[in-house]
């Protein structure tokens, strides 16, 4: 479960009064210790906050009083851990997030702003010091705006592990959030985002990422570059494909795809050696043997740059223009292990079936230099479609003890 | 109206389609006295199912109007509900004396699970927080190599009580919110530790163990070994 503050049910946290309501109920408590002659010693600090959740969407009162003058407070807030918390009469907030949070809860670690109608995480954010968990779900928020700016500067930046904007109106990950280097958890669930920033790569820390129920189409290649990457779901989006470059995650343990427009997959998914789940229902998944037939024949430039490269023809970077130079360093290797060859621009796409611990068959994306290198997953020359139905074993047993669980249907 | 004896075979009548599931010859011919039970508590849920399942036979009807009647109380489920992140989890309640498991499922947002059968006993599921969606599936072919059939699908609410068994089909549960976790209460009767899972796409079947993510409130660590499903 991403982002609940404990406990993960959420629905035990008794419901809050406005902020006025709360602060003079605890004056009310304060004065009351104070009258029994007990010492005012300040409690452990307020960790957890949460706001009323409530349907009423309308921009009422904002219902949030005003912090009340320092002279006022018998004592600072510091002096409790969990706050009495009246039943809220009154309608939930909507707008900003109260004026003067950080004033009366200087040690706040989780706050809970979910439901409460919010169009912005305005300024009051910036001046929480040790803030670790964001609950912001079912809100308003995806406007310009919605975060605040100078997020990178604050200590949240630092300090904020999980954050959960799921059930939001997003339309693209805001910028603000890519400076959260600390997060290790984010969820932007349910909103409209249409596609991922490669700067998602800034978020190093992250390792559970959920996106699931959005618009995006496609995957860009800088997502692997997350090096601490355990969880993440796509489910519920319109994907096409996913990059090879997936494979890099070698943290991944869980990766969601169900209900996408998923036609195979990059053989390279099988060297994701610590995927215990793998979801892919609802993907309208090839199952039929398919060869890619628009092969374009290579450029003369392509031959040439084949025949320097696999006669490991000696050139240095003053025998070449730049260009040739820069292109000669983006050859690819043939995946066919017996094959040496290589390709740049002008490879065979071909779609082969791995039967996957004698239940599944997953079909895989293969890429070959030419039509006529031989497949590697096949020792005879390539014949019919009937080579498809049988696929190499070898590759099949490792791919069984690599994946715990295909969640295929 | 549903009914079964609690004989070492299970029985199952269906009195509008007489089809005989099990191989003993014992047919129930007296109709069941079906009670209407209100559940105040969970305490007072599992006090009655005890009751129920002490007698011979049990009626379908009743046990589902019971756990519908428990009007669901987070406080008095909590220290079972025990959340993983990655997948959904079964915390055992109680286990009935041998006659039944009753047991928490605790969903993370889109989690779900496969498709699955139930290993010729009775299911109950009931949702105490958020919502599940339901697809029943045909049985696939014996030598099924095609799409299986999808024959419904619905959404259960809070406090609503679902029903299934073998002969009605099968069928894959999923949490679909994207931001609301789910919590199920499931009653399985008699008690079973392993089923089949189906592919969608071909219609083949694997059998699979289940495990207990916890049992009575304590969380219950499992040796790693061989692929394991929740179910």
């Amino acid at each position: 479960m991403l982002g609940q503050a404990p406990p993960p049910v959420a629905t035990t946290e008794r419901p809050w009064g406005t902020w006025a309501q709360a602060a003079s109920l605890l004056r009310a408590q304060r004065m009351t210790k104070r009258d029994r002659g007990k010492a005012g010693r300040p409690g452990p600090p307020v960790r957890t906050v949460a706001l009323p959740r409530g349907e009423q969407r309308d921009r009422g009162s904002r219902g949030h009083g005003q912090p009340p003058p320092r002279g006022d407070l018998p004592c600072s807030f510091r002096g409790h851990r969990t706050l009495p918390l009246p039943p809220p009469p009154t309608p939930p907030l909507s707008g900003p997030l109260p004026a003067g949070l950080s004033q009366w809860f200087p040690a706040l670690e989780v706050l809970d702003v979910s439901g409460t109608g919010l169009t912005e995480m305005g300024t009051e954010l910036l001046s929480l010091p040790c803030l670790h968990t964001l609950l912001a779900k079912n809100n308003r928020l995806g406007g310009p705006g919605s975060l605040p700016k100078g997020l990178g500067q604050a200590p949240l930046a630092r300090s904020l592990r999980v954050l959960n904007l799921s059930g939001n109106r997003f339309s693209e990950v805001p910028p603000a959030l890519l400076q959260l280097r600390g997060l290790r958890s984010l969820s932007l669930g349910g909103n409209r985002l249409q596609g991922i920033p490669p700067d998602i790569q800034e978020l190093h820390s992250l390792e559970f990422l959920y996106l699931g129920g959005n618009f995006i189409t496609a995957i860009p290649p800088e997502l692997a570059k997350l090096p601490s990457l355990r969880y993440l779901v796509l489910c519920d989006n319109k994907i096409q494909s996913i990059p090879p470059q997936l494979a890099q995650l070698h943290s991944l343990r869980s990766l969601s795809l169900h209900n996408n427009l998923l036609t195979y997959l990059p053989r390279e998914i099988l060297n994701l050696v610590h995927l215990d789940e793998l979801s892919l229902r609802g993907n309208p998944l090839v199952v039929r043997f398919v060869r890619d037939l628009t092969y374009n024949p290579p450029s003369l430039q392509e031959l040439a740059g084949r025949t320097v490269k696999t006669r490991n023809i000696p050139y240095t970077p003053s025998d070449l223009p730049e260009g040739l130079v820069r292109y000669l360093s983006l050859a690819s290797n043939c995946p066919n292990p017996k094959c040496g060859g290589v390709y740049f621009d002008s490879c065979v796409r071909q779609i082969k079936f791995v039967d996957f611990c004698g239940k599944y068959r997953l079909p895989l994306m293969h890429y070959l230099c030419s039509p006529e290198c031989s497949s590697p997953f096949s020792s005879a020359s390539q014949s019919s479609t009937s080579q498809s139905e049988s696929d190499s074993e070898d590759e099949a047993s490792v791919a069984a003890h690599r994946m715990q669980k295909v969640l295929l249907g | 109206m549903f009914y079964w004896c609690l004989s070492p075979h299970l029985i199952l009548t269906n009195e509008t389609t007489d089809k005989l599931q099990m191989c003993s010859s014992e047919v129930m011919e007296q109709p069941v006295q079906t009670e209407t039970w209100k559940a105040r508590s969970l305490e007072e849920l599992i006090r009655i199912l005890h009751q129920i399942f002490a007698e011979d036979k049990v009626s379908v009807e009743e046990v589902q109007a019971l756990m519908e009647s428990y009007e669901s109380n987070p406080e008095e489920w909590l220290q079972y509900a025990k959340f993983d992140q990655y997948r959904y989890t079964r915390n055992l309640v109680d286990n009935g004396n041998g006659k039944f498991n009753l047991m928490i499922l605790c969903w993370g947002e889109g989690h779900g699970s496969s498709i699955h059968d139930h290993t010729d006993s009775h299911c109950f599921m009931k949702i105490l927080q958020g919502n599940l969606k339901e697809t029943l599936f045909e049985w696939p072919e014996k030598k099924g190599n095609g799409e299986m059939t999808k024959k419904s699908e619905r959404v259960l609410r809070e406090n609503q009580c679902a029903y299934i068994n073998d002969s009605i089909g099968l069928h894959r549960v999923e949490n679909i919110s994207h931001t609301e976790p789910a919590v199920s209460l499931h009653l399985y009767s008699p008690p079973f530790n392993s089923c089949n899972t189906f592919d969608q796409r071909t219609g083949h079947k694997h059998k699979v163990t289940m495990t207990f993510y916890s049992q009575f409130g304590e969380r219950t660590v499992c040796a790693t070994g061989a692929p394991q499903e929740n179910n």
